[in-house]
């Protein structure tokens, strides 16, 4: 059990600088997710926990201890990768105690801890088998019960679940859910799904250019996203945008969409009059139901997905996507009047991409 | 600028024009390509044999010569491949000792009839195609050039040693012991124990009275070749008066010992004449000797090259090429590039030959010189059963008794 | 026979004549020759069908039994070096370091020589008199003087295989490389984090994974071996006596020195045979087949 530290972390190859200097704390027995698109450095700044490769500066701390120059296998850290690794020409059971058997636990005590961690991922029958007899399901749990085996200080996950198919990934998700309550060992987790990262994480650290956009619980990075670029990460489908400007009606600062009628948005101070923003919204906070703040438009296209009827509804010179209930009996071409739901909103400015809180105009 | 429009150039236009069919057979009598086989690989004989192409271009424009130059190691290899598959070429190069099997093995047309009408038939002494000639009288070509086997030695040693030039084998190894001196890297003579050094161990228990063939019988006289071996591997092993790598020492290693100042003798023929007088001043740093004498006998080996018909495709053109080797110029052209000694006994009367001393020896020889054993089989015994029984005497894996009976069960098999 | 396996039949026959006449021909008419007496010199000989006498006539041959020997030592010996030096440059290449790309090809070289070129070059620099290798050796007071290394019989089959393995390690290195770049990457981080150092990995990870590219390398390298004389020919032909005479050198002067092509058969055949035996047997020892 031990927290981890990055103490102005840097990755350099030659001039081309993957990650700028990033500081980041993990509690211990937290799940950290790095989310992010490929080459957004997330799988780098995993190796570099790993000890797989060197940082350019700064320091890593497991458990306060440096580990900074320390070898891989000093680090008392286990990982699970994408393509599994599993040792092709060794069965499953020594795959398992490969760990204990290099550092030269002698073959009782192994046994005990195969045994236990095969219970404790239902693969004791498959001990006896090699990795290419496994189905990819039963490869990553083999793969898994190889990092929990040593019970290591630090879980490393290299997008673990992105060989399998759907359904199975979604087993294999509350598998590790289920794993992480139960052991509560201290987790770094890289991938590019974000429902694994909203399900799985203590901890959500949304990267992109090697640059962490935001580190928070996961329920915050969906609800207050730092930046367009999470906000249009996190969720599916994603946020909706609209960019307008603040006007001043009467004495009422309304939002106008470019093209569109203007929305009474409560909260937006007299003093913007004229500033441009982009409002955020999610498909879930737009309504057929009653409100103040209310966006007209025309439906485009209706997709019913059976719990939910998905409205394309072109909003001015933009297009929105509302989560509808099921018989909704909208068509397309059909105008329609969405409520907006305005404490769920969120601001950006349109240049920096930066959210905006209320306070900021004052 | 009158065009002209010799027999040659309208054959051509005859071709071009699809009428090559309809052009008599006489007009083609001496005309035609001429494959030739041979084994000139050294700078001096590429450019002997380019002088007499040329010559022959000129005298004989009818027939063009495609040459093809096949190392000696792998000519047999070769010419067995063309028996074997039916693709003999035209005109081949025979060395004496591969006459037997070449015959033989069906690689030879019998000439006879050619030689016997050849106009230059009388500008050589008759004992020019014993060695070209089986046993029913037949004969399969025209010697082109000699080799004589002779010693070179170091002149300029011996005479600082005060030591006269061997002419007894006995001579020649107290000289030789005489002139080591390990210290100085100096032996007194090159051995010839690999590759190609088989005949001067048969040469060797002739000397000693030990012939392979006497007429028609296949024999060895076990205890004068034991004696035979036993001098001559005794030369490293008694004596140390050879260089250790002599079980190793092909041709060129050889030659290249003499030239470097490693070896005060070596035993090889007059075709390495122009090769060490590149590198050693002839007559001051080095001489030459007829081969010495041993108890029984003096043996030394008169080695031609023929030309020879393989395949009769192309006969009039390939016997004109054949013929052409006897015409003064053709070997004297070749004698000034080589040094070769033309086959043709007038030729070889040529003052640049018959005046200079140092191949004086080379004329002696000539008149004890003897030809190569010849019957079937020869070269694979002596290169596959001699050569390794003696190199197990340079190296002590047998004695000279183990070596001979190895020497005479396979000339048994030989013969068989 | 149905409509479909007369079509499957006809459409194999090209390749099956094809198979028939790139492979099952020559090695019949090898064979053929085998039980045959054929002694192009001796053409009165005949050409007799004599049974298996040439193969009674190989049991009693001390030279066959020499060369069968020498050519067992040939071939292990190089082979084992081979892949020692091959897979040692391999892992040195993958590495990829700086520089390596053209060391890489530069590793290449002694393979694009002909072997008797390769085999000329050496007989100069091992020469006694001239030679390079006998020079370095002295400066660095290895030996006392210049050694006849191929006039020797204690030392012609070593230097006649550090030729042999100086020519063709790079044969190993080619494939081997090849099959390294094949393993995933991952499986050495996986490795790394479990606590293998480089030993364990090279025996745990990268030997299993070679195994089958190792297996192929080794088959083709030694059947290479077994029949081709050329090295030998031009190093030693066989000497000092019969020291370094092999079985493909054997039948090589058998048949093109002796021109007893019944005998040079009959050699063949057994050579042809021992590599069946040797590649069924490794094949089924290492497994190769399995997963």
């Amino acid at each position: 059990m031990a927290d981890l530290r990055l103490d102005r972390i840097s990755k350099r190859f030659g001039a081309l600088e993957v990650i700028p200097p990033l500081d980041l704390t993990l509690e211990d027995g937290g799940f950290l997710v790095l989310l992010g698109p490929s080459g957004c450095g997330k799988s780098t700044l995993l190796s570099i926990v790993a000890g797989l490769e060197a940082p350019s500066e700064g320091e890593v701390l497991i458990g306060g201890r440096r580990v900074t120059s320390a070898h891989p296998k000093d680090r008392n850290i286990a990982m699970v990768f994408q393509s599994y690794a599993l040792y092709p020409t060794m069965d499953v059971r020594r795959n398992l105690g490969f760990g204990l058997e290099m550092r030269g636990i002698d073959g009782a005590q192994r046994h005990d801890k195969v045994t236990r961690a095969a219970e404790l991922l239902q693969i004791t029958h498959l001990l006896d088998r090699r990795p290419a007899q496994l189905s990819g399901g039963q490869r990553q749990r083999v793969a898994m019960g190889r990092a929990i085996v040593r019970d290591p200080d630090l879980f490393l996950f290299d997008e673990p679940l992105s060989n399998l198919d759907a359904k199975l990934r979604v087993e294999m998700r509350t598998e590790i859910r289920r794993l992480h309550d139960r052991l509560g060992t201290t987790t770094v987790y890289v991938t590019h799904d974000q429902v694994e990262a909203m399900t799985l994480a203590t901890r959500v650290a949304v990267m992109k250019g090697g640059v962490i956009q935001q580190l928070a619980d996961p329920q915050t990075v969906y609800e207050r996203p730092a930046n367009i670029f999470v906000a249009s990460f996190v969720g599916s489908p994603a946020m909706n945008f609209l960019n307008g400007r603040v006007v001043v009606q009467g004495d009422m600062p309304m939002f106008l969409p470019d093209g569109a009628d203007p929305v009474r948005l409560a909260g937006l101070p007299l003093h913007a009059d004229g500033r441009r923003l982009v409002l955020g919204v999610r498909p879930e906070h737009l309504s057929l139901g009653a409100g103040e703040a209310r966006l007209g438009g025309v439906v485009d296209v209706m997709e019913p997905t059976g719990p939910d009827n998905m409205a394309t509804v072109r909003i001015g010179s933009a297009s929105v996507i509302a989560r509808l209930p099921p018989r909704s009996g909208l068509k397309a071409g059909t105008p329609v009047s969405l409520a907006l739901q305005a404490d769920a909103c969120s601001l950006f400015d349109p240049d920096s991409g930066a959210r905006l809180s209320l306070g900021e105009y004052v | 600028m009158r065009p002209v429009m010799n027999r040659r150039t309208a054959l051509q236009l005859g071709a071009f024009a699809g009428l090559g069919s309809l052009i008599p057979r006489w007009a083609l009598a001496q005309d035609g390509s001429v494959s030739y086989w041979h084994t000139f690989t050294s700078q001096t004989e590429v450019a002997g044999l380019d002088r007499v192409m040329a010559l022959f271009a000129e005298a004989r424009p009818g027939v063009t010569v495609t040459p093809e130059a096949i190392p000696n190691t792998e000519f047999m290899t070769k010419m067995t491949s063309a028996v074997m598959a039916d693709a003999r070429p035209d005109v081949v190069m025979v060395a004496s000792e591969r006459f037997t099997d070449m015959a033989a093995m069906g690689a030879l047309v019998d000439i006879t009839e050619r030689v016997n009408g050849w106009e230059r038939r009388g500008d050589y002494d008759d004992s020019r195609f014993a060695g070209i000639t089986d046993a029913e009288g037949r004969i399969y070509g025209v010697p082109a050039f000699s080799f004589v086997d002779w010693m070179y030695y170091r002149k300029d040693w011996f005479d600082e040693a005060g030591i006269a030039p061997p002419t007894t084998l006995e001579e020649m190894r107290q000289a030789a012991i005489a002139l080591t001196d390990p210290s100085k890297g100096r032996y007194g003579f090159g051995l010839r124990g690999g590759p190609g050094g088989q005949n001067y161990i048969v040469n060797v228990m002739e000397a000693f009275g030990a012939p392979v063939q006497v007429g028609d019988t296949l024999s060895i006289d076990r205890d004068q070749a034991v004696e035979a071996i036993r001098w001559y591997a005794g030369l490293l092993t008694q004596d140390g008066a050879v260089p250790a790598s002599a079980p190793n020492d092909g041709f060129r290693q050889v030659i290249e010992g003499f030239q470097t100042g490693q070896t005060a003798m070596i035993w090889h023929h007059t075709g390495s004449f122009r090769d060490i007088a590149s590198r050693l001043e002839p007559g001051v740093q080095f001489g030459t000797l007829a081969m010495p004498a041993g108890p029984a006998a003096r043996v030394a080996r008169l080695g031609y090259a023929y030309h020879a018909m393989s395949s009769e495709a192309n006969a009039d053109a390939a016997w004109s090429w054949i013929n052409f080797w006897g015409e003064p110029d053709a070997g004297i052209a070749f004698l000034e590039e080589t040094g070769y000694f033309p086959a043709s006994t007038t030729v070889a009367q040529d003052p640049r030959i018959s005046q200079d001393p140092l191949y004086a020896p080379a004329a002696e020889t000539l008149g004890f010189g003897s030809v190569y054993p010849l019957f079937v089989g020869y070269p694979a015994w002596v290169e596959n059963v001699v050569l390794p029984a003696f190199q197990e005497v340079l190296i002590g894996q047998t004695s000279p008794e183990g070596a001979v009976d190895q020497m005479v069960a396979g000339l048994e098999d030989a013969s068989r | 026979m149905s409509e479909g396996r007369f079509w499957a039949l006809l459409l194999l026959f090209p390749s099956l004549l094809v198979i028939t006449a790139v492979v099952l021909y020559p090695t019949a008419t090898g064979f053929l020759l085998s039980v045959q007496e054929l002694r192009l010199n001796r053409p009165q000989l005949g050409n007799d069908w004599v049974g298996l006498r040439h193969y009674a006539d190989m049991v009693s041959d001390p030279v066959f039994w020499t060369s069968l020997k020498n050519t067992a030592v040939w071939v292990t010996a190089s082979v084992i070096i081979e892949l020692f030096l091959g897979l040692t440059a391999a892992l040195a290449l993958n590495r990829g370091l700086p520089g390596t790309r053209a060391f890489a090809v530069l590793i290449l070289v002694p393979m694009f020589l002909p072997n008797i070129v390769a085999g000329h070059m050496w007989a100069l620099m091992l020469d006694p008199r001239l030679g390079v290798v006998n020079d370095i050796l002295m400066r660095l007071n290895l030996i006392d003087g210049y050694k006849a290394w191929f006039a020797d019989p204690s030392t012609a089959m070593g230097a006649a295989i550090a030729v042999e393995a100086w020519h063709s390690f790079p044969f190993f290195t080619l494939l081997l490389l090849a099959g390294l770049k094949g393993i995933p990457e991952d499986l050495y981080k996986a490795a790394a984090i479990d606590g293998a150092g480089a030993l364990a990995q090279l025996r745990l990870i990268t030997l299993p994974q070679l195994r089958t590219v190792i297996a192929a390398a080794v088959i083709l390298r030694v059947i290479g071996l077994v029949n081709s004389p050329d090295l030998l020919l031009v190093l030693t032909n066989g000497g000092p006596g019969r020291s370094t005479q092999v079985l493909s050198l054997y039948a090589f002067q058998t048949a093109y020195k002796d021109f007893d092509f019944g005998y040079a058969g009959a050699l063949s055949v057994v050579m042809f045979a021992l590599l069946m035996v040797f590649a069924w047997a490794y094949v089924a020892l290492l497994r190769v087949d399995r997963d």
